[in-house]
């Protein structure tokens, strides 16, 4: 487990302020924010490599706040990876068995095991110059791991890589995790790595931490703008509290033009967001009136983003909305130009003031 | 197939490097034939000659040694730490680069034989510099260890941190990540660096004839031989001992290369 109490940590104007996490044992953390946030400041904390101002960390229960990186136990992939170009990739990965004393032979034996396990087998008499970004993000790995340490810090390892070998990186990054039971941090800014292999995630702006949760919690309930935005949620809106419903727990909000229903008691003015993929949009017709939070709306411009369209509706909110290949063709096909756009309470989700 | 253009660029390039050479190579060729057999022999044959090869050899040797000690260790201080006056510090490394020949010689005797500290270390602890092969070695030191140092720095400077980190990691010290790490990683700047300082150290001569003079079999080295035989009219000598001195230094900075590249260093 590492757990760390209210660190902070200052460089320059940068400051890391009073960060607390705690991740279970063998989970796989994934630490997110846009570039310049504190991702890398906070590894290098957690590796001891900056020694923090304040607070405490601890990992496996032991506070290893005064303690040498070496005396951590962590396994550690800087970003664009360090290799260490003076070493072949089987020197590279064995380096920190040599330091730590290991006879050749049972170096050797295990620098061989953990490169087959990375399927990099085939380069260990290579040079580090040759490799490419995936064979080097492996060789990098496979040096953090063969100390087999309890956790194992990932600086956007896969950063520098193309799509495929990205994800297939990121599969082979969760095997491994669940196959050693290894308490992992991931740092990223991007979405779809921490899709492909968070179990839990955070996200980091200006040094403060923003939200703790699962991927699920961080899309759905965003505690604030900031977040939602990171999570690529385009419909923000702000409305004012008009009446609330006793019976079912629910408040009025009049937004523009239009009343909308929003679960939870609410007053005076609130921000709230509706995923583009909870937007629902039907075709234009009468059977649809008595539907609450439905109103109409045109769209303006769609764009067919591979998985699916990104369709901009104008109306009395100007909704972003992402539908299927297949429900976008079904609609563009009824020939309809005025549509049907229903936001079901239980998919909107209040932010703040 | 290559375009005219790219043959121009690469022509380009080509020239100025020939150029440069050529004219070295001519002014070589021109000692060459300039000697005669008589000073070929004179030369081969002097002890004293053979003595000052000696001493150019050891002594140049001896103080570029002396420079990589002090400019490792000097060079990674300058590179990696942030202290007060660390500025000023990398201003004074650099100062003896920029000092005339002369400067260095006079200053060396003036604190040897006029200053407090110069005399104590000569009479007190009885290290003696001045007029002794010790000062040679000393000399060559002073007017040399700027290069070592200033490449050292340079060499540090290109190492990407990120590697000690890692090195940090894996289990090292600070001490096992500069050793395992950085210094293999800024080797080659390193021994730049000693190739720079030891022709510097070699070829010395101002400071060496005010400082230790030129006594024949004491303190004579092969730069102040040639100018000890110009002096009394001996231009074929002079010259000969000047082919020599190309020739060793050919030699040793070759094997300086060639012993760098090779060098590894283990785990």
């Amino acid at each position: 487990m590492i757990r760390t109490d209210e660190i902070s940590f200052h460089i320059g104007t940068f400051q890391l302020q009073g960060l607390s996490i705690e991740i279970a044992d063998g989970q796989y953390f994934v630490l997110l924010g846009p570039p310049g946030s504190g991702k890398t400041i906070f590894l290098e904390c957690l590796c001891g490599l900056k020694r923090v101002d304040l607070g405490r960390v601890y990992i496996d229960g032991r506070d290893v706040t005064d303690l040498e990186p070496r005396a951590r136990d962590i396994g550690y992939v800087p970003q664009d990876y360090a290799l260490f170009p003076h070493l072949s990739v089987e020197r590279n990965i064995a380096f920190g068995l040599c330091v730590h004393g290991y006879q050749r032979k049972k170096a050797i034996t295990r620098v061989t095991e953990m490169a087959d396990l990375l399927g990099i087998g085939r380069l260990l008499s290579r040079r580090i110059d040759g490799l490419s970004g995936g064979e080097r993000q492996r060789v990098a790995l496979a040096r953090a791991l063969v100390l087999q340490p309890k956790v194992l810090l990932l600086d956007e390892p896969v950063c520098a890589l193309d799509e495929v070998t990205r994800q297939e990186i990121c599969a082979q990054l969760f095997r491994i995790q669940r196959r050693f039971g290894l308490t992992t941090i991931h740092v990223s800014h991007n979405l779809e790595e921490a899709f492909s292999v968070a179990d839990r995630a955070a996200i980091l702006h200006r040094g403060v931490l923003q939200q703790v949760g699962t991927l699920d919690e961080l899309l759905r309930k965003p505690n604030s703008e900031f977040v939602a935005r990171f999570m690529r949620c385009e419909n923000i809106f702000s409305g004012q509290a008009t009446g609330q419903s006793c019976a079912t727990s629910d408040t009025r909000v009049k937004v523009g033009d239009i009343q909308l229903r929003i679960p939870g008691q609410h007053r005076g003015t609130l921000k709230f967001i509706v995923r583009p993929e909870d937007v629902l949009i039907l075709p234009g017709g009468q059977h649809y009136s008595r539907s609450e939070n439905r109103f109409d709306a045109k769209i303006v411009c769609s764009r067919d983003c591979g998985g699916y369209v990104r369709v901009e509706l104008d109306g009395p909110l100007n909704l972003v909305a992402h539908m299927t290949r297949a429900a976008f063709a079904e609609l563009r096909s009824n020939g309809n130009e005025c549509l049907n756009v229903i936001l079901r309470p239980n998919n909107i989700h209040v932010i703040g003031k | 197939m290559r375009s005219w253009r790219d043959i121009v660029f690469t022509a380009g390039f080509f020239f100025f490097p020939a150029v440069f050479m050529l004219f070295i190579l001519m002014l070589i060729i021109t000692d060459v034939f300039y000697i005669d057999r008589k000073a070929v022999l004179t030369v081969l044959g002097s002890t004293f000659i053979r003595h000052a090869l000696w001493m150019s050899i050891w002594t140049s040797f001896t103080a570029t040694l002396l420079a990589l000690i002090f400019a490792v260790p000097t060079g990674y201080a300058l590179s990696r730490f942030r202290f007060p006056g660390c500025l000023l510090a990398d201003t004074i490394v650099d100062l003896p680069i920029v000092f005339p020949p002369l400067v260095i010689g006079l200053t060396l005797l003036v604190f040897f034989s006029q200053t407090a500290p110069g005399r104590w270390v000569q009479q007190g602890l009885g290290i003696e510099f001045v007029f002794q092969p010790k000062g040679i070695v000393l000399c060559q030191f002073v007017a040399a260890a700027s290069f070592s140092i200033r490449s050292a720095k340079t060499a540090f400077d290109e190492v990407d941190r990120r590697h000690e980190s890692v090195a940090l990691t894996l289990g090292c010290t600070r001490w096992g990540s500069f050793r395992r790490v950085s210094l293999p990683l800024a080797r080659n700047g390193i021994i730049a660096g000693a190739i720079l300082t030891w022709a510097r150290a070699f070829g010395l001569f101002g400071p060496l004839l005010i400082f230790v003079g030129s006594f024949r079999g004491r303190t004579e080295v092969l730069s102040t031989t040639i100018f000890l035989e110009q002096s009394v009219g001996n231009l074929e000598v002079a010259l000969a001992v000047g082919l020599l001195l190309i020739f060793m230094a050919l030699i040793a900075l070759t094997v300086i290369r060639v012993v760098g590249r090779s060098a590894t260093v283990k785990l």
